[in-house]
């Protein structure tokens, strides 16, 4: 019976503490966007007319197919992250894709058409180098894979291996390419840097070598780079010390025949590596006598191979890309060249001939801020009356994809760049005018009594005026057709709501570009392009001044730190437009060490950014008098601390009065026995309602809420799963002390830890039972509160009370963050991204170290669950529905202006925006509020009282008469 | 040369035994020239199995489906007949999953010995060592599509009615409005035998309070069942007072 209770107070517990999204609100404030990165290789689908098809392999482990009208995503697989899914290779041939990944390890064959897998093998161990489709008679049957010291050859419609031949001599001669003319023979190139060039022919029927010459070329490093085979068989290499070029017919000569450069009239522009670019359009036949021949930066030559002599057919100067597209049987160029600052333009040139296409000139406009063009992907088509129209996308440097049509106009734009989001925040939107009308009453000084009343009339009228406006647009509206009713999202016309939903999304990627974003609707309202921003480089964003200071403009500062130097820039901007702000920000040439943000503002609203130098001295940002003279009077309460995890060093300092600094405590963690992982805070922003917790017998348990503390997470640096560890220290950042301690044996990371109100939670895989398991410490001060008022981690003499609960959890986690609301009423969830794609909202509630193992009468009034040592995965906890998220790295959560909501944003390779409420929506009407239902019995309760009545007065009457 | 001659040799087992693993294949050649040459980094084993959604065809699936070895360790994907192939995973103990975003596939365990013999067993993280066997190759089919969104909660006639606070509050309504209807309560001989019944019915004294109710009420329904005859309205009220 007990038992049954226990199930059903359990259910109830669940159900009512169940939040999930309803099938109506799909998209009702959600959105997500998909990406794949940063382009590597990319086919047209060109077996097909009419196909609009692109395949895309990235930087990022993934291949997909995007739809060309629309730039949608049509099917993508994503592989593993790291170079175990590194995509080498790309081939195409009619409905099926090859991919080599992971550095030669795996061959796929993809159907390109339903995305699915046609066969994957595993090739031999060894460096891939180079792969390419083999043809006999038109027909191309055969795919060779080469690599450091053996060739295969696979079937393409099943991966089975033909044969597989060590390379003769690979110890010293390095191979890098492999080509075939269509004939029956697969000729595997090498070269020995310096010395001469290795040539082995093999049949395509056993593997058997046919031939095994030697050329003599003393010029030549690296096949891939100066080398490319152009018409039947001509091996030609371009070196730029002798400039010249140099011939080799792979059949018949074995000796190279150099052609000066100037002997054609060329030259080269110093310090440049010429380029040859050629194309093989049908694998099965040799590769066209036409290429190109790149001499500069910005100079691309079109020559021809005839009879053994080259022609030039065209100069292209100045030209940036080119690119071969073949459609049918006729192969074109596509030349881009600079038109002016701000547009690029596009011909169309045939290969055979040089000629300009006539009417084949596009535009492409190039934004200030996105970076400069880097490759270029043409689509060619025949048109009915067999001319060549196309299609270009275009890569930019900042891994943007734009798909243009001709004459100029741009069909599609993917930004890519946010496939790898780094940090982000969200700014609040400014009010509009007849707002900030209205806020601005309240500020200014009061100038009168008489004066105070017009103004509060003026200010009613605008906002009469602006509702009447906006009932008559809402009428306007209504009257037109839905689909023509367009609500374009614009900076100009972006304003907070009334409940402060909607927000911008201000991102950074890894690439250096920054996009603002509606978080409403999800379309990208600015961009801007960070030039020169190292590859390695660390971001911190933080916002110094937000939209609540008009007129002020907002102003968000990100701290730009190379790993490996130290060094550091700043970029200050205004978050709502983008655009970069005219303050000049301090240079810095010492390595920063660490950055932290005051609550102390200047005179302009703007918060005080301090940063720590390898020197321990301490600059502002702004750094005017104001502010230095509040830090002075504030020098002694500012303490900070530094991390130094390859020593293992965790110390405290404190600000002294003359801006430099005083290390006041010093925490040192061996490194050989184990290593600092993560070091997390609290949020700043994070309130906390209630100072304590009620108990079954109406005492008060007090939370221990040091806004100081720190929990710093190390790992073991022995992996064996016998004797590795996770420990877990509460250290306070003002003094330095210890606060709690605890080790999790058997267990190794990744560590996610999220740290918040009085509780620090978890998550560690277990190493004995082979599971992730999660673990929840909270601090509370005990029945008693020791100073009520203020915490002041310097007068706190009792050490806290420590609860620890563990749970499994049934899946491996990404990332972990807690919801977060304006004032902090509203319970807690704890959101987790999985590796599924799927974000998890947890209640905080099912991890309370207090969840008891026996029921009580004590515990039930409490409402704490029974202890259970499983957490379970409810499909409905999951607020993204089938809305994956691949690759999860990050949540963002920021609270709204109702206590009730709390904004998400998950970020990964895509990016998930939507809205959750932990504690359902208690302050607002649900969105299914039954309108109808109210209002009909409204109306029938009158209704009947008005009958009744006059039925009474008929027989008060009728009595009266009597 | 050794390894030339060997690898074929190899080929040929694969191409054999289907549902023999690559690497089962490898050791019984023996670990030779040509195998420290395929493996370098230890014995690596390949993970096979079959996903099925019933009614539902391969391709509308397989392009948004991942095979997750251990969350995403090692990574799998399905081929357009529903099968799949993990490659290159070392021995150990493994949850293979099937992942999609629109249909529920339980998890399995693999155990892989450094010999590389295979088993499948069901998922038990509270006794991980408990073996309930699976077949091998997995064989997993999904039980039913995901269930991310709660019921609405509709507002109908019935579920008002069916409500149980107007349920006791209709009921006793209904009663009050017949039972006076088909009994005549003012016939005095009836009266007295319902009273007689409802000592009957409460022979302990201890319980007074009950035929306190049953008059209070008796006494109640007849001042509605008079309220409906306008000629008699004001009686009750004077028999209360």
């Amino acid at each position: 019976m007990a038992k049954l209770i226990l199930m059903c107070l359990k259910f109830m517990v669940l159900c009512s503490t169940v939040e999930a999204v309803f099938e109506d609100q799909v998209g009702k404030f959600d959105w997500r966007q998909q990406y794949v990165g940063k382009v590597r290789f990319s086919h047209f689908d060109t077996h097909l007319q009419s196909s609009k098809k692109v395949l895309l392999a990235t930087e990022n482990n993934v291949f997909a197919s995007l739809n060309t009208r629309t730039g949608e995503l049509l099917w993508r697989h994503v592989d593993k992250i790291g170079p175990e899914g590194n995509i080498d290779a790309l081939l195409q041939h009619g409905q099926d894709a090859l991919l080599v990944v992971g550095d030669g390890r795996l061959l796929r064959s993809w159907e390109i058409n339903v995305g699915g897998l046609n066969w994957e093998i595993v090739l031999d161990s060894g460096s891939f180098q180079s792969a390419c489709l083999i043809g006999q008679q038109d027909i191309v049957k055969h795919v060779a894979v080469l690599k450091k010291t053996v060739i295969s050859l696979h079937y393409l419609s099943n991966g089975h291996q033909k044969w597989i031949e060590n390379l003769p001599e690979s110890d010293t001669v390095d191979y890098q390419a492999v080509y075939s003319g269509g004939n029956g023979d697969v000729y595997a190139l090498g070269v020995v840097p310096h010395s001469h060039i290795a040539i082995v022919v093999y049949s395509l029927e056993d593997g058997e070598i046919i031939k095994q010459i030697s050329v003599e070329a003393p010029w030549l490093s690296n096949i891939q780079a100066s080398c490319a085979v152009i018409g039947q068989g001509m091996l030609t290499c371009v070196d730029s010390a002798t400039v010249s070029l140099y011939m080799l017919d792979l059949d018949a000569q074995s000796e190279m025949t150099q052609i000066p450069l100037q002997s054609l009239g060329l030259d080269v522009t110093p310090g440049f590596q010429p380029v040859l670019v050629s194309t093989q359009p049908n694998p099965a036949q040799p590769p066209l006598s036409e290429f190109f021949l790149q001499l500069g930066p910005e100079h691309h030559l079109l020559l021809q191979l005839n009879d053994g002599q080259i022609v030039t057919l065209r100069d292209f100067k100045p030209a940036m890309l080119v690119s071969f597209a073949t459609t049918g049987e006729k192969t074109v160029a596509a030349v881009m060249s600079p038109k002016n600052m701000t547009a690029c333009t596009i011909n169309l040139f045939s290969a055979e001939s040089g000629r300009r296409l006539l009417d084949t000139t596009l535009i492409f406009n190039m934004d200030p801020n996105v970076g400069k063009p880097e490759k270029l992907y043409v689509q060619a088509f025949l048109k009915k009356d067999d001319s060549v129209g196309y299609r270009v996308m275009v890569q930019t440097e900042d891994h943007t994809l734009t798909f243009i049509q001709q004459p100029g106009r741009v069909m599609w734009t993917r930004e890519e760049a946010l496939s790898d989001v780094v940090t982000m925040e969200m700014v609040d939107l400014p009010l509009t005018g007849t707002q900030a009308e209205l806020e601005g009453e309240f500020g200014k000084k009061a100038d009168g009594l008489f004066s105070m009343v017009l103004k509060r009339l003026s200010s009613q009228l605008i906002l009469l005026q602006a509702w009447i406006g906006h009932l008559w647009k809402l009428f306007y509206d209504a009257r037109k057709p839905r689909s023509q009713v367009k609500n374009d999202v614009t900076i100009e016309n972006l304003s907070r709501d009334e409940f402060n939903l909607q927000k911008m999304m201000v991102m950074v990627t890894a690439s250096g570009k920054l996009f603002g974003i509606d978080s409403k609707t999800g379309s990208i309202l600015w961009r801007h392009y960070l030039e020169n921003i190292p590859s390695n480089a660390a971001f911190k964003l933080m916002v110094q001044r937000n939209t609540a200071h008009f007129p002020h403009p907002p102003q968000c500062t990100l701290l730009i730190k190379d790993k490996d130097t130290g060094l550091a820039t700043l970029h200050v901007f205004n978050p709502i437009f983008g655009k970069k702000s005219h303050i000049t920000p301090p240079a810095m040439p010492q390595p920063i060490l660490q950055s932290l943000m005051l609550p102390v503002m200047d005179q302009d609203y703007a918060k005080v950014l301090l940063l720590v130098d390898d020197q321990y001295k301490v600059s502002a940002f702004p750094s005017t008098k104001n502010v230095l003279q509040q830090l002075q009077e504030m020098a002694s309460s500012i303490f900070f601390y530094l991390v130094d995890s390859s020593q293992g060093r965790l110390s405290g300092y404190r600000l002294r009065t003359d801006l430099s600094t005083e290390l006041i405590w010093e925490v040192v963690v061996p490194t050989e026995v184990q290593r600092i992982v993560s070091v997390k805070g609290k949020r700043p922003n994070e309130h906390v309602h209630s100072q304590g917790r009620v108990m079954g017998d109406r005492s008060v348990l007090y939370k221990y809420l040091n806004p100081n503390l720190l929990a710093v997470v190390t790992e073991s640096t022995d992996l064996h799963q016998e004797r590795s560890f996770v420990g877990i220290l509460l250290i306070d950042g003002v003094t330095g002390r210890i606060i709690h301690e605890a080790v999790q044996r058997k267990a190794k990371g990744p560590v996610h830890v999220v740290h918040s109100e009085n509780w620090v939670v978890y998550e560690y895989w277990s190493t004995k039972s082979r599971r992730n398991e999660f673990s929840v410490i909270e601090l509370y001060e005990g029945m008693e509160l020791y100073n009520s008022t203020v915490f002041s981690s310097l007068d706190r003499p009792h050490a806290p009370q420590v609860l620890q609960q563990s749970y499994i959890f049934p899946s491996s986690i990404s990332t972990m963050e807690a919801t977060l609301t304006e004032k902090g009423i509203t319970s807690r969830h704890l959101l987790i991204g999985l590796p599924s794609g799927g974000i998890l909202s947890l209640p905080k509630m099912f991890l309370d170290p207090r969840r008891p193992e026996i029921v009580t009468e004590q515990s039930r009034e409490e409402n704490l669950i029974p202890y259970a040592p499983e957490l379970l995965i409810r499909s409905e906890w999951f607020i993204n529905y089938n809305q994956t998220v691949t690759r999860v790295r990050g949540i963002y959560t920021a609270p709204s202006g109702l206590e009730s909501t709390c904004l998400v944003v998950a970020y990964g390779l895509d990016i998930y925006q939507t809205r959750v409420y932990p504690s359902k929506q208690f302050d607002v009407l649900k969105d299914d509020y039954d309108y109808m239902l109210i209002s009909s019995v409204l109306f029938a309760l009158f209704f009947a009282t008005m009958i009744s009545k006059r039925l009474a007065e008929v027989k008060l009457l009728n009595r009266a008469w009597r | 040369m050794l390894h030339i001659e060997r690898i074929p040799l190899l080929w040929v087992f694969f191409q054999a035994a289907v549902v023999v693993t690559w690497c089962f294949t490898d050791l019984e050649t023996g670990p030779g020239a040509g195998v420290s040459v395929t493996q370098p980094n230890g014995d690596r084993f390949k993970i096979e199995g079959r996903a099925v959604v019933p009614g539902v065809k391969t391709q509308d699936w397989v392009s948004t489906a991942r095979i997750f070895v251990e969350g995403e360790e090692y990574v799998g994907f399905v081929r357009t007949d529903g099968s799949f192939a993990v490659n290159d995973v070392p021995s150990g103990s493994y949850v293979v999953e099937v992942i999609t975003p629109n249909y529920r596939f339980e998890p399995v365990r693999v155990d892989i010995t450094s010999k590389g013999k295979m088993r499948a067993r069901l998922v038990n993280f509270i006794k991980t060592s408990e073996v309930i066997r699976q077949p091998y190759p997995l064989q997993i089919r999904a039980n039913g599509p995901q269930t991310y969104f709660m019921k609405r909660e509709t507002w109908g006639w019935t579920d008002f009615l069916m409500n149980p606070m107007v349920m006791m509050m209709v009921l006793p309504l209904l009663i009050i409005v017949l039972l006076p209807k088909v009994v005549n309560t003012n016939d005095p001989e009836m009266r007295k035998e319902m009273e007689q019944s409802m000592n009957m019915l409460n022979p302990n004294p201890e319980l007074p309070d009950v035929s306190e109710l049953m008059t209070k009420l008796f006494s109640g329904s007849k001042g509605s069942s008079k309220a409906g005859s306008s000629s008699k309205g004001t009686r009750p009220a004077v028999k209360r007072r």
